[in-house]
């Protein structure tokens, strides 16, 4: 049951997004999600639907594995739709019984269908075409300005990724704990849920157990590695910006001037017809 | 002057119970005295809880003496602005190989170390390299260390420590979790580095055949060393062997029952292959 579980989703292929620098994308990330959010205008959400197109090509992804990314929020979508499209009020359009649907609920569920879905594409396709690895390593470099306000910067990323690399095991722990358990005569599968939660317990205690002792084993194999915290240390793949991560960075300034644009002066010139 | 030098070591693991109070005093190691020059190939055997790990920890710098003291290349571990220095001098390989493998991958983990000293990221690239072809792991640079076989795992790992450039390997047990196939490659890969890379070898371990090739032998129980010698001269003694729970090779176990049946067979025979010339020598001799 437990077997399923992968960490991350990267989506091993070559491509230009692949090959971007992480610190690239998370700020194209970033800076993307947040321009969903400054306007409400259908010129700019045909910009950031453009933008997000371009991003899918180049990432060689195909189509059908980043729609299927959207499953696990199929269910928010439509809430947030069925919720905005019947209970927004406004000038009525049609009316049955104690519903009454009203432009502006039509408006705003397609805004908010537009905003989610672009949000979970854009950063579904960071992940995808980002190996965890990376990630952590862009995010200790992103956030070193936040060491002035004394954020433990390093020791945060280093978590991060011994958690990612501690993952698989645990989870393999705990499978072999639950044979184990089985084999004794454990039941895991019967009951109501505060059954089922209660024959867990055998399972957790355990491998805290465990995980307590391999933290302890782990941290003496670091300092038997001469870790000493991030002063002075060097890396192996020292994060490095390219030729295309400038052109990316030029497109990016590119798009948030579009989109400013487009949402401070175009908003009168085009009509809201939707 | 010796690469590890051990002056009358003591080591007591203090337990305490919930208020602070001592509860109890293990002394792990007990008077530990013992010298390895450069390029040896050392073996330690001693039955669980003889204090293999503890004395070994302490060539590390992970653990400091009770009493006595811990030169490691003439610098004493209670020296602190040495720390790095000892550590990266004499590298250690622990039991599970799960629990020291640090990098999501296998390149990233041999580079943790070299990351640690500061080595600029060219250099490190060639290390860890260079380190991965002498543990013959060179292809798997790119891998995820979950995808390995526990033999490959702890080359992974022995290849991590060379990285560091040290001038002597501890190895604890490494291979305590391993499958015989594994067993082998780990041995091999630390034979190797011997006689090679001239990289001083100290080889912890409960299995008697690991130590046949070593050129010292140390046997310890509760905490003292009982016996040392070469291994022959340590095989010749089986009885005291097994009244300290260490079970003696096959070929070794076999020649002495002949011998305490009154077979004129020589003393200190490890392989199976000296059992039989020894046998075949005395058949001749016979006829
Ligand atoms: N962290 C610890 N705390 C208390 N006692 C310990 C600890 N580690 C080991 N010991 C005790 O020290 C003795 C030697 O242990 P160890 O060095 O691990 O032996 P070996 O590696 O030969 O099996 C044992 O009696 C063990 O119980
Ligand atoms: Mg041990």
């Amino acid at each position: 049951m437990l077997r399923d579980i992968t960490i991350g989703q990267y989506y091993q292929t070559d491509s230009v997004m692949h090959r971007l620098d992480p610190r690239t994308k998370i700020v194209l990330t970033f800076v993307y999600i947040l321009s969903l959010f400054v306007f409400e205008n259908p010129a700019v959400y045909a910009v950031a639907a453009l933008f997000l197109i371009i991003e899918i090509i180049l990432s060689a992804i195909p189509l059908l594995y980043m729609v299927r990314g959207l499953k696990p929020v199929v269910f928010l979508l439509a809430f947030t739709v069925v919720v905005n499209l019947f209970f927004t009020g406004g000038q009525e359009l049609v009316s049955f019984w104690i519903f009454r649907i009203t432009i502006e609920g039509i408006k705003r569920s397609a805004y908010l269908m537009g905003r989610l879905i672009f949000l979970v594409l854009a950063s579904n396709l960071m992940t995808l075409t980002t190996a965890p690895v990376s990630l952590t390593n862009a995010l200790e470099y992103l956030m070193k300005p936040l060491k002035i306000f004394r954020v433990p910067v390093h020791e945060v990323a280093m978590m991060m990724s011994i958690a990612l690399r501690f993952i698989p095991i645990l989870v393999d722990e705990t499978n072999k704990i639950m044979k184990a358990q089985i084999a004794r005569g454990a039941d895991f599968e019967s009951g109501n849920i505060i059954k089922k939660t209660k024959s867990l317990i055998p399972v957790i205690i355990p491998l805290f157990v465990s995980a307590f002792r391999r933290a302890n084993n782990l941290a003496q194999a670091m300092e038997a590695r001469c870790y000493n915290g991030g002063e002075g240390r060097t890396r192996l793949n020292p994060l490095k910006y390219r030729r295309a991560d400038i052109v990316a960075y030029v497109l990016l300034v590119i798009y948030a001037v579009l989109i400013v644009f487009m949402g401070c002066f175009l908003f009168r010139v085009i009509p809201i017809a939707v | 002057m010796p690469i590890v030098d051990l002056k009358n070591v003591t080591f007591e693991y203090i337990r305490r119970d919930n208020e602070g109070n001592v509860d109890g005093i293990t002394t792990a190691v007990d008077g530990v005295s013992l010298k390895v020059s450069p390029g040896e190939f050392i073996a330690v055997l001693g039955a669980n809880g003889s204090g293999k790990s503890t004395l070994a920890k302490h060539i590390n710098a992970l653990l400091f003496p009770t009493e006595g003291a811990v030169f490691v290349d003439g610098m004493n571990t209670a020296d602190e602005d040495k720390l790095l220095d000892i550590r990266s001098t004499a590298g250690m390989i622990f039991q599970n190989p799960d629990d020291q493998i640090i990098g999501q991958i296998v390149e990233e983990d041999v580079a943790f170390g070299p990351e640690n000293l500061g080595v600029p990221s060219e250099e490190i690239r060639k290390r860890v390299y260079d380190s991965l072809d002498a543990v013959g792991m060179s292809e798997y640079g790119l891998r995820s260390p979950d995808r390995l076989s526990g033999g490959q795992k702890q080359r992974v790992s022995i290849a991590s420590v060379i990285a560091m450039k040290p001038k002597c390997i501890i190895m604890d047990e490494p291979t305590a979790m391993i499958d015989p196939e594994g067993r082998r490659e780990i041995l091999e890969t630390a034979h190797r580095l011997n006689k090679e890379e001239k990289i001083t070898v100290i080889l912890i371990t409960h299995y008697m055949e690991e130590v046949v090739d070593a050129d010292r032998v140390f046997v310890m129980d509760k905490g003292k060393v009982a016996m040392s010698g070469t291994p022959a001269e340590i095989f010749s003694r089986v009885s005291e062997l097994q009244e300290l729970r260490l079970t003696v090779p096959q070929a070794t176990e076999l020649a002495h029952r002949l011998k305490m049946a009154g077979v004129p067979i020589r003393d200190g025979i490890l392989t199976g292959d000296e059992l039989v010339s020894a046998i075949m020598k005395l058949w001749s001799a016979a006829r």
